[in-house]
């Protein structure tokens, strides 16, 4: 005799907007690249780095470097956020632990 | 990033392995549904400079492929059906299929759990008069909606009676305040509990133990565990907040399977905690606050309110705990709510214990200053690692204590952040748990 066990899923519905990334560059040639850093150590040794390949290999790339201003791990507020996004082309991000 | 991803500015993060699903997954939990990363063999923060140099070169590639290729995408995952079924020889054979299948899909604590019947579930629901469909929260890190029903159904898993629920309910409300800035606490690789606290009437109603073993083990604090358990289920399947994807704690805890009480407030010799924090002693309350570990204060000879105090000191002054001298240079913030966490440690003090302080006239405050003028360490060593330029940054008014190290500094903000909760019975002792930010409170919800 088989018997059955019905029961409901515990796991929730997720309702969360859409976002939609940036479109991607086709050229990082003479583009302006943030660099962006929170607290965690070494994040500026590793764009430091990443500065020098990207010069290397891209003529006329420049660099601007950010760290944000709010709390622990220095969060990204919404007017850093804007501050970013009118100076730069694109970001590069070292955060986290 | 994904708030620059949205004004329209092509991102990409260095991850390590380990952490790259979870990144994944946090932007989809954003509602993106890929996120460009490269990745590194390890974590830069603890290597040498010329490590990190090597993971930037080995990863440049993936830099590149970031800014300028579509980002990997995430498959949505179908959402698993609201019922699921499961055939067996007999109903303890589909009991044992479906514990292996809620283990399989990442849904369980890895106990045995009570089936969530239709049943059970409508039973559960009647333990509060909010409808089933009502929703109590949207749950961080993945925003899963917190309806009466979805919270129920994970009570019935982890044992809980219909009259549990207004606790739990009340618990997930805890932790839906932005002050308590959960996506921080849940996601992190430090161990955070949430710590469950409950006042007033209440406790006694439901059977919540707030004497010896409270918090636990034994059938005396069924009701504790219970509901300290149905939280952690909640917080994995309703905040989809499971290890390894979103939990990154690196070792665990098993103060994370359940971490309940009630306050003996009837041998407390102080006021309840709840009412100093601005409810009525018949109110019935839930406090959740995080904390990362749980230490024994066995003063059981010692009498005198100083010597208490004193060793309770030895206690706090621990450089290693996160939240230890924080203040000084930083505090947890979430920019999208504008909340700032100060860090604040716990004590359950038993009725015994607690008498000790007030038969000398010490009331919870007396104990609070005297913690936070004793429990000081040199500033060099409450630093850490921390810059020593962002004291003035963080706290104005100490411009130029940099210029000292030596300095003895608080291990806390101020004296509110060392809360004081009358738990246990038998002996004179007490427990104390180093905290991450804040406590909240409030009222239950029936």
């Amino acid at each position: 005799m088989m018997a059955e066990l019905e029961v409901f899923s515990p796991v929730a519905k997720v309702v969360t907007a859409k976002t939609e990334l940036a479109p991607r560059i086709n050229d990082l040639k003479g583009k302006v690249i943030g660099l962006y850093r929170n607290s965690k150590k070494g994040g500026d040794v590793a764009l430091e780095r990443v500065a020098e390949l990207l010069s290397q290999r891209y003529p006329g790339v420049q660099f601007r470097s950010y760290r944000g201003s709010q709390g622990l791990l220095d969060a990204v507020s919404a007017e850093d956020a804007d501050r970013i996004v009118r100076e730069t082309d694109a970001v590069i991000a070292a955060i986290g632990d | 990033m994904l708030e620059l991803e949205k004004r329209g500015k092509p991102t990409v993060t260095w991850v390590t392995a380990p952490l790259k699903k979870d990144a994944l997954l946090t932007a989809r939990a954003f509602g993106a549904l890929g996120f460009a990363t490269a990745v590194v063999p390890r974590e830069f923060a603890p290597v040498p400079p010329e490590e990190i140099r090597e993971m930037v070169d080995a990863a440049f590639p993936g830099v590149i492929r970031g800014l300028t290729e579509p980002p990997e995408v995430v498959p949505q995952a179908n959402p698993p059906p609201g019922i699921l079924g499961y055939r067996g020889q007999d109903l303890l054979d589909c009991w044992e299929q479906m514990n292996a299948a809620f283990r399989k899909e990442g849904w369980s604590d890895g106990l045995p759990l009570v089936p969530p019947t239709a049943a059970a579930v409508e039973g559960m629901l009647g333990g509060t008069s909010l409808g089933p469909e009502q929703v109590i929260a949207s749950l961080e890190p993945g925003f899963g909606l917190a309806t009466v029903r979805a919270i129920a159904v994970n009570a019935v898993m982890a044992g809980c009676h219909p009259e549990h629920l207004p606790v739990l309910l009340t618990a997930v409300q805890c932790l839906a305040e932005p002050g308590i800035n959960l996506r921080n606490k849940a996601m992190s690789t430090g161990p955070h509990a949430p710590l469950v606290l409950v006042n007033g009437p209440i406790a006694g109603e439901i059977g919540l133990n707030a004497k010896c073993c409270a918090l636990g083990p034994g059938a005396v604090s069924y009701a504790n565990t219970v509901i300290g358990r149905a939280l952690r289920l909640i917080m994995m399947n309703v905040g989809h907040n499971y290890p390894l994807t979103s939990d990154m704690d690196a070792q665990g805890s098993p103060l994370k399977y359940s971490l309940c009480a009630a306050e003996n407030e009837a041998a407390s010799p102080w006021e309840a905690y709840h009412v100093e924090k601005g409810y009525a002693p018949d109110d019935s309350t839930v406090t959740v606050m995080f904390v990362y570990g749980l230490v024994d204060l066995g003063t059981i000879s010692i009498t005198a309110p100083e010597t208490l105090a004193d060793l309770y000191a030895t206690a706090v002054t621990n450089a290693a705990a996160v939240g230890s001298g924080l203040w000084l240079t930083t505090h947890r913030v979430d920019p999208r709510y504008q909340t700032t966490e100060k860090e604040h440690n716990f004590f359950f003090l038993s009725p015994q214990e607690a008498a000790k302080f007030a038969g000398q006239g010490w009331q919870k405050d007396t104990l609070r200053q005297y913690l936070f003028n004793r429990a000081r360490m040199p500033l060099k060593v409450l630093l850490k690692d921390r810059d020593p330029a962002a004291i003035v940054k963080e706290n104005p008014g100490l411009a130029g204590l940099a210029d000292h190290p030596e300095t003895l500094m608080p291990v806390v903000e101020d004296p509110e952040c060392y809360e004081i909760a009358v738990v246990g019975d038998i002996v004179g002792r007490g427990l104390y748990f180093p905290g991450g930010g804040g406590p909240v409170t409030r009222p239950v919800i029936r």
